[in-house]
């Protein structure tokens, strides 16, 4: 399962605070167009699907292609308020990976 | 001349000549050309048939949808873009981002949800050559608003 990283910024931040949630996962985003040095087309492998939530409701649903990087990241804005941030992924290949980190949140 | 001034000199000498012989003239100068001048509707309207079933005539330019990219990449394959709107999540549809001229032009599509505190997205994009990159906005009301910014590429990022 490919390692995903969340990060909050602010870190610790103020009760109704705006915070940018960055996540990152470790994943080829094989777009299938690339060859190998024998010329063979590398199959495609990318992230079809990803969810984020923040304590158990949706803050986005993401649908990436081809075209976005490998080990992609993806940034989204939430309000402050304490609870679990989940991330949960799904590729081409049927691999699916999932991460949570405790948003702390001072008063 | 040490070795490092020599190599960096030459290098900036090749670079130089590889520019001249480019036929474009916005590639000669170190500008960024205009959307007009690098768009490709007709691939891009492929992607946006596939995806929102409507072409390139039925978006509507608008300034309610900014996207923050850099004007010059040194690679294609990894060019952070940020799109930001004034409208608020629970009035936005979906997210979707195409660039013109990538083999395959559509990037991503997003929904926010009800957590969502803003309507913003960031992430990172290939981009095979010098082109816009689409973003559009599909309203609640059924409006698709379309922001486009052109981001020169040095090196591209889908070979």
């Amino acid at each position: 399962m490919a390692l995903i990283l969340i990060r909050f910024s602010p870190s610790k931040p103020k009760k109704g605070e705006l915070v940018k949630v960055s996540v990152v996962v470790r994943h080829p985003m094989e777009p299938g167009t690339r060859k190998d040095e024998n010329g063979q087309i590398i199959p495609a492998n990318y992230i079809t699907e990803l969810e984020v939530a923040h304590g158990g409701e949706r803050v986005a649903h993401v649908n990436p292609g081809r075209g976005v990087s490998a080990n992609p990241l993806f940034a989204f804005m939430i309000k402050a308020e304490p609870g679990e941030v989940t991330v949960r992924y799904t590729d081409t290949a049927g691999e699916t990976g999932e991460k949570s980190k405790t948003l702390k949140v001072a008063e | 001349m040490n070795r490092r001034g020599f190599l960096k000199r030459a290098g900036l000498a090749g670079a130089a000549l590889a520019a001249s012989r480019l036929a474009p003239a916005w590639a000669q100068a170190a500008t960024v050309p205009t959307v007009e001048e690098v768009q490709d509707i007709e691939h891009l309207n492929g992607g946006l048939m596939e995806v929102l079933g409507i072409d390139f005539s039925k978006l509507e330019p608008s300034d309610q949808v900014t996207i923050n990219a850099p004007e010059i990449a040194e690679s294609g394959a990894n060019v952070p873009v940020e799109i930001v709107s004034e409208l608020a999540p629970s009035e936005v549809r979906g997210i979707h981002c195409f660039v013109d001229k990538n083999p395959f032009p559509h990037i991503f599509s997003m929904s926010l949800g009800p957590k969502a505190a803003q309507t913003y997205f960031a992430t990172r994009i290939r981009i095979g050559e010098t082109a816009p990159v689409r973003v559009v906005v599909e309203t609640a009301d059924g409006r698709y608003l379309l922001a486009s910014h052109v981001t020169r590429v040095t090196v591209g990022g889908c070979g």
